[in-house]
């Protein structure tokens, strides 16, 4: 023989499903709009998935679900680029840790520092948070700061001492003080709600009687003295200026980060698209060859339980027990893929008889191959490629389920999942103040991630289909 | 008399789903959330122990006599002295015989007395409205666009269908209902719009009472029925726009399907119009096998959308309803949710059970067996 017929041979026998060899398949999924649409979908998909695996701590969710974690984020803050669409500038978020030094004299330390912040904003920020970190418990602390607006005016505020380990200016009733007094001084009378912070009177003047934000440089200067402390460290100040807006995505109720809280829904989507998927196509491959392919009262039993599983009503079941037994996100998932396998194993148990029939299965089992060679060379590859179809089609079924389920605050995990951030969404009245940051995010994250998995599946039809191959 | 058999048939396979899901949740009940029934005992009892104290307050000793013998009356008639397997028969009768029992939060819904049969009934009229309305519409209109779509193959407009068809199966019904309500009850208030719809809820305040006691008599008043078609107008947009598409797509599958048939090729070549192929070669052998799509997606379209859908309006249906039980008091409200559970299952074998009819009724190798 030579190698050319050898060649010839090889192409000939070599691995094919439903007659197309694995290349004239990938070929034929890729030939579509939808199919190189799919699948570039469906890798930003698993890349962001992976790249929020590596961005978000490993104790994200005990993050998460700490309040006091989120306590100098603003609360209910659009993300900072609205400042690009409206004519209003909301001051956004800062977080500084400025140059500082350290100076030790006669058992005292003095902690040193001055910022200076561009203030170019018609809202201005909320809070100043001084935060102190690696400074003994047991030390008293005061700190005094001035602030050169300007205008050249400047403000002293202090001595403050921090609880908690740090200093939040706007719920000093001192603060509220001596920035009144700086007004009054002034000549010039301000009225504060009882509830209203002052503030953002540190970044506002008068103006033809009316208070308008002073926008310009402004130099803030920190004097912080520590006694009975052994040492400090080197950079032992942080200031954090609460905005009006926030990062990417925004904020929720309680400060929460929303850019991270979507980033967490990636993985779990994705994972609870994948699992569930992976679940069911297994269930409904073994029970849809062991009813196509043994005849009698397996067959029959079969097909009875599979009757039952598809009319089964899952999701009320799924509130149920989650309810019953606070069942967690993936108790949940894998119930509802136990209840999804029905319609899937019908189909398999059909096309498994149609192939039971087949000559060359007869001819197998003549020359004395046995159940499990058949099974192998002659029955699996034929499903494989359905299999795969429905791996495809039965994920954006159990998101949408399972991310229902959470919109109900049940089955829940420690991360935060898209139905989950809905959840409190509509239970904190967040739809009815119109926060669309916080509400059309997760949503549509939710309808991303189905519609992938839905192209894909419509991609890989004409490979399944062959009727809709030439058409 | 075959038509009756296969509908007996049917029938019989159905109330077999509502007992199967009926022992599913009894048995979870009785064994490893028993504790819930025996809470639920001690609250029917502490109310007829108040009760008797209301009357005479100084009989305190009598009350708890009576909440004693009560609980252990009740504790016999649940079964809880039973053991779980017999103890799950009892929570079977009882749910089956309607007696479902005292909610732990009444007040949560409104209803007078916190029987859990009352707080359902009185849920039970707008899940069907919606549903109805949602179901027939949406596979009227998918329908029909799925068959004109399949018959232009490969046009522009199909492409449209099939992609709209794609997006829409994968967009979560309840968050498209929270955009229509920041759309066009949030917005259009906000800039001043003389039209703009209601945040949600089934009913204006002034009817809504009658709507819970005497729904019927909310249909004799016409300015209610108004009201309430006006309340119904942004729910059933959300159901359309999502489950239209599902029924387009399966509609333009089969037509599909069936076009590439040898008979239609036939038909054309006879020289029959093309209206004729269409309506009685195409169309009339697809209707049994998109009815039959329909059947296995029902579970999902019910369940998966419409009862989160009320969630999100406020719509007082089952989904709501389950929404007051599992959130509104911080623990859940389990005789509601079982009872719930219970109904729901009964509604969706209603439904099926009058599909199944249909479907008889379409299929001619059915009908004629």
């Amino acid at each position: 023989m030579s190698s050319q017929e050898k060649k010839e041979k090889r192409r000939g026998s070599g691995f094919r499903i439903l007659g197309m060899s694995p290349s004239e398949i990938s070929r034929e999924f890729f030939s579509s709009n939808t199919g190189k649409v799919a699948s570039a979908l469906f890798i930003i998909l698993v890349v962001v998935s992976i790249y929020s695996y590596f961005a978000l701590p490993p104790n994200f969710g005990a993050m998460w679900n700490n309040p006091s974690y989120w306590k100098f984020n603003p609360v209910d803050a659009p993300p900072a680029w609205i400042n690009y669409l409206t004519t209003q500038k909301l001051a956004p978020q800062v977080e500084i840790t400025p140059p500082q030094s350290v100076v030790q004299y006669h058992g005292v330390t003095y902690i040193t520092s001055t910022i200076s912040v561009a203030d170019p904003y018609t809202v201005p920020w909320q809070d100043i948070y001084v935060l102190f970190n690696g400074i003994p418990a047991n030390a008293s602390v005061a700190l005094q700061l001035t602030i050169y607006r300007p205008d050249g005016s400047s403000i002293t505020i202090g001595p403050l001492t921090p609880s908690g380990g740090y200093i939040d200016l706007a719920s000093s009733l001192q603060v509220e003080d001596q920035i009144l007094n700086f007004f009054s001084s002034n000549g010039q009378s301000v009225n504060l709600a009882p509830t209203q912070s002052a503030v953002p009177l540190l970044f506002q003047a008068y103006k033809n009687g009316k208070l308008t934000s002073l926008n310009g440089n402004y130099t803030i200067k920190l004097l912080v003295t520590v006694f009975n402390a052994a040492s400090v460290g080197s950079s032992p100040l942080s200031i954090i200026m609460r905005g009006n807006v926030y990062g990417l995505m925004g904020t929720d109720f309680e400060g929460h980060d929303l850019w991270e809280g979507l980033l967490a829904g990636f993985p779990i989507d994705l994972e609870i698209g994948i699992v569930s998927a992976l679940i069911t196509m297994v269930i409904a491959i073994v029970v849809g060859i062991m009813s196509g392919y043994f005849k009698g009262w397996i067959d029959e039993v079969l097909t009875r339980i599979t009757d039952l599983v598809i009319t089964l009503p899952a999701f009320p079941l799924l509130i149920v027990f989650s309810v019953l037994f606070a069942w967690s996100l993936w108790d949940a998932i894998i119930f509802l893929s136990i209840l999804s396998w029905g319609g899937a194993a019908r189909i398999i148990r059909s096309m498994i008889m149609q192939i039971r029939e087949a000559q060359y299965i007869e001819g197998a089992k003549i020359v004395g191959a046995r159940g499990s060679w058949i099974l192998r060379n002659h029955i699996l590859p034929q499903i494989m490629p359905y299999s795969l179809y429905l791996l495809v089609t039965s994920a954006p079924g159990a998101i949408l389920t399972i991310s229902a389920l959470n919109f109900l605050n049940l089955a829940g995990s420690a991360y935060p999942t898209w139905g989950n951030l809905l959840y409190w969404a509509d239970d904190t009245g967040a739809l009815y103040a119109g926060m669309w940051w916080w509400v059309i995010p997760p949503g549509l994250l939710i309808a991303f991630v189905a519609v992938v998995f839905i192209l894909i599946a419509i991609a890989s039809e004409p490979v399944v289909n062959p009727r809709l191959r030439y058409g | 008399m075959g038509l009756l058999r296969s509908l007996g048939f049917r029938a019989i396979n159905l109330v077999l789903i509502l007992i199967v899901v009926l022992f599913i949740i009894s048995y979870a009940l009785s064994g490893p959330a028993s504790s819930v029934l025996e809470n639920q005992v001690k609250i029917e009892a502490r109310a007829v122990a108040q009760a008797v104290l209301k009357h005479n307050p100084n009989a305190a000793s009598q009350a708890q006599q009576v909440y004693n013998t009560i609980v252990a009356q009740l504790e016999k008639a649940y079964g809880l002295n039973q053991p779980p397997i017999i103890r799950t028969f009892y929570i079977m009768w009882d749910m089956l015989s309607f007696n479902w029992g005292y909610s732990f939060f009444p007040q949560n819904y409104g209803v007078s007395n916190g029987k859990v049969v009352n707080i359902i009934a009185s849920a039970l009229p707008g899940t069907i409205i919606l549903d109805t309305f949602g179901i027939l519409l949406s596979a009227v209109i998918g329908i029909y666009i799925g068959t004109r779509s399949a018959l232009r193959y490969g046009s522009i407009s199909d492409r449209g269908v099939m992609y709209y068809a794609a997006i829409s199966n994968g967009l979560p019904q309840w968050w498209v209902g929270i955009v229509f309500i920041i759309a066009f009850a949030v917005m259009l208030r906000e800039i001043h719009s003389p039209i703009y719809f209601p945040f949600g809820g089934i009913l204006d305040p002034q009817y809504f009472g009658t709507w819970l006691t005497n729904p019927v008599a909310v249909f004799a008043n016409a300015s209610a029925v108004i009201n309430l078609l006006w309340h119904l107008a942004l729910p059933l947009l959300t159901v359309l726009i999502v489950n239209i598409g599902g029924w387009a797509y399966f509609a333009r599958t089969v037509v599909l399907n069936v076009a590439q048939e040898d008979f239609v090729t036939v038909a054309r070549a006879k020289g029959l119009s093309e209206n004729q192929v269409v309506n009685k070669y195409i169309i009339r052998p697809a209707a049994p096998a998109i009815l039959t799509s329909i059947l296995i997606t029902i579970p999902f379209v019910l369940f998966g959308g419409f009862l989160v859908t009320e969630v999100v309006f406020k719509w007082w249906g089952l989904g709501y309803v389950y929404n007051i039980a599992i959130t509104a008091a911080g623990t859940p409200d389990t005789p509601v949710v079982v009872a719930l559970t219970y109904a729901s299952t009964l509604l969706y074998i209603v439904i099926v059970f009058v599909l199944e009819i249909l479907y008889i009724m379409l299929d001619p190798r059915v009908r004629e067996q």
